[in-house]
């Protein structure tokens, strides 16, 4: 099989003063489950909390949750912060309830994506429709110098997207 | 920190910290107690909290409150006014940055939706807008207003609210700590409710009484009875020992009937229970119900049906209060409309269970016999290792996970225990972790458990409590294999 231990590594938290700790612990449970290796780091995670762990653990993604809506505030510039710190390239995504009060999801979804996010979810989405999101995104970004059978696949998207 | 005790702060501690305190945020030394004394002592009777609860339990009636707040003064004013005329006691939410004494972000987030003409924090900022900002609120609605909010340190928030003409202060050191924190020691946050429950009592000394209530809902998701009745009945006798004297215990739906009811009335008889064995007989006590504290279904009916169920149970346990969910609720802070929504649906539903004869049967004395049970063991446990005092006792009790609140956000939090539902979804122990539970009680659990195992041809596992979890929201309340 290609899902090799630790082929896909993400960092996990929820963003800002938020401490909703249930579906972070379900995330975990499912994304885990489904052979991707979670680094937790709970509630009330900074924006250099993330970035640093990100460094530390080689991670390939930064998976960022928000439900009790300062998602706007707490969100703001993480894509330059990873820039600054090097990671330019690495995929952001995020998800929950992220702006105050019930606004149409577009509008929402197109909001974080100017902001730098690759992917913005709302609080009903599939987890196991994002692990197969994740694992994709995490493959086609791949260098081909890993050499790794699995890259081969992202490479071949790539071209013929 | 010296060892936490459950014993009444000397005032000389008190004056002292309360300088302290006061000194935390620019708005502290507006604080006035005497003249707050005064302002509470003004205040017309219907905007007082304690007068509210005693008649609706005196009457038999059930009391409807929403949860709201916004960033502005002006905007908080209008919502409430907006929900006044559907609801029976007022809130005020308090924004998440309030709640972590982050006022310089609270502030930064009235600038910001002072510029982009709406709301960007999830509730109003209390301190910022200081005694005069609160004082206006209170002034400008009928009804008696409650501080709702999630603060492991809410000493200079409850000197502000309570001396602006707030009547009724929600929280408490373990249900604002372990369901609300990360890294917060619980006997920091006891000892700061400490001053808070003191502040109360010497506004009670001085002829105001103040409501209390500790969060009853805690993670709310598949916490049993059990579990938030000790921490409940905790609490309040943290508070009594400081001199309150108006408390407000709650409980959280957990989604089946029968163990909703039976958790409600339990609730009362074990709280008079410890009161009373502890000395306290000069107290008032009412309950409230909070509706479904988990994840909501995203159809707006869907929504309102969960709220109903909520209604119902409430109302037929006779809950003194029923704390009212929106049809928004799966997308976060609610609108006016929708909160509206919440109140007149769950009003029609009250309205129409209160003629209605009491539900009872085998079934619900089984389940108050199992709540009963289990809280006598922990709270057995919890005395004995505080050596007779439950501060000490709560401390060490959640340290080696006697005390276990699943899904919380906090490291002082064992999280060992772990539910499960049952075939007729009433929340059941999958996994005891170190909670001394006594053995016939876990026996009870493992075969309503097995019960449903088999009924799934699935082994009980934590795929199960994963799909409970995210039952509701997908309109069922037991987590079923997909058929």
């Amino acid at each position: 099989m290609l899902e090799a231990v630790s082929e896909y590594r993400v960092i996990l938290g929820v963003i800002g003063a938020d401490c909703h700790a249930v579906g972070n612990k379900i995330i975990t449970a499912v994304l885990s489950r489904n052979g991707i290796e979670v680094v937790n780091l709970g509630v009330m995670v900074s924006q250099d909390e993330f970035i640093q762990a990100a460094i530390e653990e080689r991670a390939d993604a930064i998976l960022v949750s928000s439900i009790y809506g300062h998602g706007e505030i707490d969100c703001q510039g993480l894509r330059d912060r990873c820039e600054e710190r090097g990671l330019g390239e690495i995929l952001l995504y995020v998800g929950g309830n992220l702006v105050i009060g019930k606004r149409a999801f577009a509008e929402v979804e197109q909001r974080f994506l100017e902001m730098g996010f690759d992917r913005v979810f709302p609080p009903t989405v599939r987890l196991e429709d994002v692990v197969e999101l994740l694992k994709t995104d995490i493959q086609s970004r791949r260098p081909l110098a890993y050499g790794h059978n699995s890259a081969a696949f992202g490479i071949t998207e790539r071209l013929s997207a | 920190m010296t060892e936490i005790t459950n014993t009444r702060l000397d005032d000389a501690t008190f004056d002292a910290e309360r300088r302290e305190v006061l000194q935390t945020w620019s708005t502290g030394p507006d604080v006035d107690f005497d003249a707050g004394v005064r302002l509470q002592e003004a205040l017309p009777e219907a905007k007082r909290f304690p007068l509210a609860l005693s008649r609706a339990d005196a009457e038999n009636r059930t009391l409807l409150q929403p949860r709201a707040g916004v960033a502005l003064l002006r905007e908080h004013i209008v919502l409430l006014n907006g929900l006044a005329p559907h609801c029976d006691v007022l809130p005020t939410t308090i924004d998440a940055y309030t709640r972590h004494n982050r006022y310089a972000e609270a502030q930064e987030g009235i600038d910001r939706s002072r510029a982009a003409g709406t709301s960007l924090l999830n509730g109003f900022p209390a301190v910022n807008h200081g005694v005069d900002g609160c004082r206006r609120l209170v002034e400008a609605v009928e009804k008696p207003v409650q501080v709702r909010h999630g603060t492991p340190d809410a000493r200079l928030l409850a000197e502000i609210t309570l001396c602006a003409g707030f009547s009724s202060y929600e929280g408490g050191g373990i249900s604002y700590n372990i369901p609300y924190a990360k890294r917060v020691p619980l006997e920091r946050s006891i000892r700061h409710w400490q001053y808070c429950d003191r502040l109360v009592g010497r506004y009670e000394e001085a002829g105001i009484r103040i409501n209390r209530e500790p969060f009853g809902p805690l993670t709310g998701t598949l916490v049993p009875p059990f579990v938030s009745h000790v921490v409940a009945i905790l609490e309040g006798l943290l508070a009594l020992e400081q001199g309150v004297r108006c408390l407000t215990l709650g409980y959280g739906q957990a989604g089946n009937l029968v163990q909703d009811i039976a958790a409600l009335r339990s609730l009362r008889k074990l709280a008079h229970h410890y009161f009373l064995n502890a000395g306290y007989g000069d107290y008032q006590l009412t309950t409230v119900f909070h509706q479904w504290m988990g994840g909501f279904p995203e159809d707006e009916a869907q929504a309102t049906a969960v709220i109903c169920l909520g209604a119902l149970v409430a109302k037929q346990a006779r809950a003194t209060k029923i704390i009212v969910k929106t049809p928004h609720e799966a997308s976060g802070v609610p609108t006016m409309e929708a909160n509206q929504a919440g109140l007149k649906a769950t009003r029609q539903m009250v309205n129409m269970i209160a003629d209605q004869n009491r539900v009872d049967g085998p079934e619900i004395n089984a389940e108050v016999e199992i709540i009963e049970a289990e809280v006598h063991a922990v709270m057995r446990q919890i005395l004995k290792l505080g050596r007779g005092d439950i501060a000490r006792g709560a401390v060490e009790a959640f340290r080696v996970g006697v005390m276990d609140i699943p899904f919380a956000p906090a490291a002082a939090n064992l999280g060992k225990l772990t539910p499960v539902r049952d075939n007729h979804g009433a929340i059941r122990i999958y996994d005891a972790g170190n909670v001394p539970l006594p053995r016939d009680v876990l026996a009870w659990h493992r075969d309503k458990i097995a019960e449903r195992a088999r009924a799934e041809g699935r082994e009980a596992s934590f795929n199960m409590v994963v799909d409970d979890v995210r039952a509701i929201s997908a309109s069922k309340l037991v987590g079923r294999p997909a058929a």
